[in-house]
């Protein structure tokens, strides 16, 4: 009975395998009301779903691990794709070859991307505007500005191939997805095993101390922005491939999702804490939800309380866990005064 | 008498018209331990700060073994050789002892991944462990969190961790503050380890009985200046306390 109690309990503390758990039981139950969703087709969409909100998440990840949030992801994805869909589309019309554009898309998605991070950069760095209103303000700003910039409709008019691009050949993955999954796993191991994510866990756990040591720390919370903002920027170029064209309401909340994502993933919004692994899992429950929801015929609209239930389940099993380590203790001392 | 191996001398620190040092000279010589005691408010933690590093004088001048130095940060003194354990401890909880050990100091793989900045973690673990065990604290696993250790066990890591990388001065502010009776004689056992070594050690405290016990001279601030620089033999308990609240001149 002991060892059962301590299994279940180190289940429990590990949410990575709870998450699984989870995840597993989602599958299991909309299976059973609609045995459709068990299909190749129905992976495809779930995959093509979480690939951009997964690459938001993980530098939200970055972000929240050190302490800080970056509200403007969702934005940033927004008029990534746009200015990037601008620029194709002039390329096109100039005759450009369809694989280059496809490339220069990329960079130039990549590039906007950095700049909104750098604007991020700058204002909690250099200017010490907190980390909440600094990219309150790009995100604000950067969908007003691809509102602005389009007239509120999509911009097309870029290579044909780009759709063609988005469609699954890999199993449930399309080339950009693995594309998408080459980057998670290695910034997994960035953030795991190398010196940036070391950086990153000890200005989120103790910036004093990461200072005291030596750590450049606004320079590497800079780094963490601009990364986040790459990201979003190649979110923004994976939305274009999925539409055909650029769309001002693109990434429309996804900041919300991608910090959803890291709770759901066990990080704490008070620093020091998360793993990438836990972030993939929250973001594909997330997406899971949604296409589950639609299949079994529910008002998409559940899916929001569905997300906010797992966020609240998340930081509830967050407080137990620390709490459970404290009663531990308090167990340990009066057991030594035996 | 041989040369200081660090001095400050005529220390002067305003923050805004409010003074915080005024004049204020130190020497300390290898192997030796000095107290630098006073009340709250006497300077205390503003020179600390000015010989880690951690803030500019105003006027005055910082010397490390003869030569003339100006830390632009801590880092600056931290490479030097001046190391800093600062109050309420300088730990990251959320990660190992060993990732806090080598913190900033971080060790890498061979080849390629090491200069991507890939980490020697099993490598960290075994050094943490050692160079911890060398200045006397036992620490069960280096690879476990620093949450999971007691409050005592932190300070020795935060102490084992400053003795163990100094190579010239190492300063110890408040080093056993909260800290049971047992475990404060450890923290004492690794300063007689420290100046044994042929470290200098600057320490910090209100606790005046370990001052006493493991110093070799006293400093004493009061209001921003050295009231008096004595050797710790000519001091008891009762003469101290009364010189460092003014009720001895």
């Amino acid at each position: 009975m002991a060892t059962i109690a301590t299994r279940a309990k180190s289940i429990l503390a590990n949410q990575q395998a709870l998450l699984l758990i989870v995840l597993l039981v989602m599958v299991a139950f909309f299976t059973s009301r609609n045995h459709i969703f068990f299909s190749n087709a129905v992976f495809g969409n779930i995959i093509s779903d979480w690939a951009p909100i997964v690459l938001i998440a993980i530098g939200e990840t970055f972000v929240i691990i050190s302490g800080g949030i970056d509200l403007s992801v969702g934005s940033t994805v927004a008029i990534s794709g746009v200015v990037a869909a601008f620029a194709m589309r002039s390329l096109t019309t100039n005759g450009t070859s369809p694989t280059t554009t496809l490339i220069l898309g990329v960079l130039v998605s990549a590039g906007v991307g950095f700049l909104v991070g750098a604007i991020n950069a700058f204002l909690i760095t250099k200017t010490n505007v907190v980390p909440f209103i600094a990219t309150l303000v790009t995100m604000g700003a950067g969908s007003g500005l691809a509102i602005v910039f389009t007239g509120g409709g999509p911009i097309g008019g870029g290579p044909d191939q780009a759709i063609q691009l988005s469609v699954p050949k890999v199993g449930p993955f399309s080339y950009p997805g693995l594309g998408i999954v080459a980057i998670v796993v290695a910034l997994g191991l960035f953030l795991h095993k190398a010196r940036f994510g070391r950086y990153t866990y000890a200005i989120g756990s103790n910036e004093f101390a990461a200072r005291a040591a030596g750590i450049n720390t606004k320079r590497h919370l800079a780094k963490i922005y601009i990364l986040s903002g790459i990201l979003a920027g190649l979110s923004g170029y994976y939305y274009y491939l999925r539409l055909g064209c650029g769309a001002p309401t693109s990434g429309l909340g996804g900041e919300l999702q991608a910090i959803a994502a890291v709770v759901i993933g066990g990080a704490a919004l008070s620093g020091g804490e998360g793993r990438i692994s836990g972030t993939v899992l929250g973001a594909l429950i997330l997406t899971t939800v949604t296409s589950g929801l639609i299949i079994i015929n529910v008002a998409a609209n559940w899916k929001q309380v569905v997300v906010a239930i797992l966020i609240a389940a998340a930081v509830l099993l967050q407080e137990a866990r620390t709490k459970g380590s404290s009663s531990k203790f308090l167990a340990n001392l009066f057991t030594k005064k035996k | 008498m041989s040369t200081a191996l660090y001095e400050v001398k005529n220390i002067s620190k305003s923050y805004g018209s409010v003074v915080a040092l005024s004049d204020v000279s130190l020497k300390i010589h290898a192997g030796e331990v000095i107290g630098l005691v006073g009340d709250n408010g006497a300077g205390k933690s503003t020179l600390v700060k000015v010989l880690s590093g951690a803030h500019q004088q105003s006027e005055g001048t910082v010397i490390l073994e003869g030569v003339e130095r100006k830390w632009e940060s801590p880092h600056d003194a931290l490479v030097a050789g001046v190391e800093t354990l600062y109050q309420d401890s300088g730990l990251a909880p959320h990660l190992s002892v060993s990732a806090n050990v080598f913190l900033g100091r971080e060790r890498y793989t061979k080849g390629i991944f090491g200069k991507m900045g890939f980490l020697a973690q099993k490598e960290m673990d075994a050094v943490a462990h050692e160079n911890l065990e060398k200045v006397g604290i036992a620490v069960p696993q280096s690879s476990r969190s620093v949450s999971q250790l007691s409050g005592g066990q932190r300070q020795a890591v935060a102490i084992g961790r400053a003795v163990s990388w100094a190579s010239k001065v190492i300063i110890l502010d408040e080093p056993t503050n909260h800290l049971g009776a047992r475990q404060a004689g450890e923290v004492l056992a690794v300063i007689k380890a420290a100046k044994e070594r042929g470290l200098g050690v600057i320490f910090i405290s209100h606790t005046l009985p370990h001052v006493l016990q493991v110093t070799d001279r006293i400093v004493v601030l009061r209001l921003g200046k050295i009231v008096a620089d004595a050797p710790t033999s000519t001091f008891d308990a009762e003469s101290l306390l009364g010189t460092i609240t003014g009720l001895i001149d």
